[in-house]
């Protein structure tokens, strides 16, 4: 190999052409007291979520992380069960049992679907994050959203009581789903730019994400109306399904 | 990472994605096999599991095939451009022995059949979700289409990444861009030459919807990849 007395010193390179973002300086995580207080509850997990995120995502680098990563994940597919459940008050019958099983199942499979194309990005980014670490965020992701998903509940239930539209219903619910996405994927870059993550990978796989989530909701209908079969028989991509629905 | 990690320690993978060249370097420099064993067995891995999934639209036969030459036209690209890629590096100047230049190049395909691999679950459910594959219909080859598409994309996408990384590699390794900016496009020029006639002999990868599910077509070994492609460009121009 040549030998140089040029070479320039070592950081993890970006991908080049992608604009790094800036943030606001943050204490490494652990720097603050708050952060170094151990999670021991599911209460105490979601309070972390939404008060509390540097001591969530602190919390998650420890030797312990793999038992809050399963509370997160319990919370996650809880809420998506509650959630799912107001759904199925649309249409009430079969679909108050259906209608949560496929949100949970279905958030669940996609989290799954996504997971390897997730740790790809952040070791792409530079992150430093190991896979563990990786499906601890991803958990903190999907309970965050979830969580906030059943603070919409009430309002998806009012609706649910006074619209006959499934389109409507529909939309309303996707519109709920996506802010509630908005501030979970808020956290996830939070917890990855902390593990070094720089630059805009992190982008794309949040459009994949979204992608496959918006599929799965057509590739498991109905989640909201009713059908004679549980499952649909014939395959649609998101978009026919959506025109369809609206037309 | 120590030197006493295992051959198939995934966090070699990540180093790869990461692009941490020093330790990168270090490797290279060391010239244990165990880089070079992790690199076989991610490119089977991960290109195994592309192909399969490109294949799963047409049959799991079809899937079969392909999770077996997908890694088989990354490696066969590999081990047919070494002995060129490796006189050319010290020609270009950059002074790498012949086993270094194979660890460059197969840490590049190894980054690609990483990413390719992390995204088969998404492809595989994208083609669970099209329209299944019927002789003749139109709907069929819509889904051919998407699914061409999107190996096309993947593939893009994946090479292009594997190619910044080794860019990066290659300016730790000779200090020099312009050394490093000529020895990659030079290999770069010999394995897309190969590789595009490796993938042309062991098509199909999908399957057209109105041919029959195959390992190799019949007329494999009659033409050349750059020959359809003439055809093709002279028959458009004419049409």
């Amino acid at each position: 190999m040549n030998e140089s007395s040029s070479i320039p010193p070592l950081t993890n390179p970006t991908i080049p052409g992608i604009s790094r973002e800036t943030h606001q300086p943050d204490p490494p995580l652990g720097g603050l007291e708050s952060d170094r207080q151990p999670i021991a509850s599911l209460i105490t997990a979601i309070e972390a979520a939404l008060r509390e995120p540097r001591r969530l995502l602190f919390q998650l680098t420890q030797p312990n992380q793999g038992r809050l990563a399963c509370n997160l994940l319990f919370v996650s597919l809880l809420s998506a069960f509650i959630y799912g459940l107001v759904a199925g008050t649309f249409s009430g019958g079969g679909q108050l049992l259906a209608a949560p099983v496929k949100i949970a199942g279905g958030l669940l499979l996609t989290a799954v679907i996504c997971l390897p194309s997730l740790y790809i990005f952040t070791c792409l980014s530079g992150s430093r994050a190991r896979l563990g670490e990786v499906c601890g965020l991803l958990a903190a992701f999907l309970a965050l959203m979830t969580i906030l998903l059943i603070g919409f509940a009430p309002v998806a239930w009012v609706f649910s009581q006074s619209t006959g539209s499934v389109a409507a219903m529909g939309g309303l619910h996707l519109i709920f789903w996506f802010v509630a996405t908005g501030f979970g994927l808020r956290l996830l870059e939070r917890g990855l730019h902390h593990h070094g993550a720089q630059g805009g990978m992190m982008r794309i796989w949040t459009i994949l994400f979204l992608l496959v989530a918006l599929q799965m909701t057509t590739a498991l209908r109905p989640l909201v109306g009713t059908a004679p079969t549980l499952l649909p028989v014939t395959k649609e991509f998101f978009l026919a399904h959506w025109m369809e629905s609206f037309q | 990472m120590t030197s006493d990690s295992s051959t198939f320690d995934l966090r070699q993978g990540a180093t790869l994605l990461r692009g941490e060249s020093e330790e990168i370097a270090r490797w290279i420099g060391r010239g244990e096999s165990k880089q070079l064993w992790f690199c076989l067995a991610a490119v089977f891995a991960g290109a195994g599991l592309f192909g399969a999934a490109l294949g799963e639209w047409r049959s799991p036969l079809q899937a079969l095939y392909g999770g077996i030459k997908f890694p088989l036209v990354i490696l066969l690209t590999t081990a047919g451009t070494t002995l060129l890629n490796g006189m050319l590096a010290p020609l270009l100047g950059l002074n790498l022995r012949f086993r270094q230049s194979l660890l460059v190049i197969l840490f590049s395909h190894t980054i690609v059949a990483i990413i390719v691999g992390g995204f088969s679950p998404i492809l595989l459910f994208v083609i669970g979700n099209a329209p299944p594959v019927q002789a003749s219909s139109s709907a069929s080859w819509t889904g051919h289409g998407v699914v061409l598409l999107i190996e096309v994309g993947l593939i893009a996408f994946a090479g292009v990444l594997a190619n910044v990384r080794l860019r990066q590699l290659l300016d730790r390794l000779s200090g020099h861009p312009r050394v490093s900016k000529r020895i990659m496009l030079t290999w770069l020029a010999a394995n897309l030459l190969l590789g595009a006639q490796i993938s042309w002999l062991l098509r199909p990868f999908v399957g057209s919807p109105g041919l029959p599910v195959e390992f190799l077509r019949a007329d494999a070994f009659q033409g050349n990849f750059y020959e359809a492609v003439f055809h093709a460009l002279k028959n458009l121009l004419h049409s």
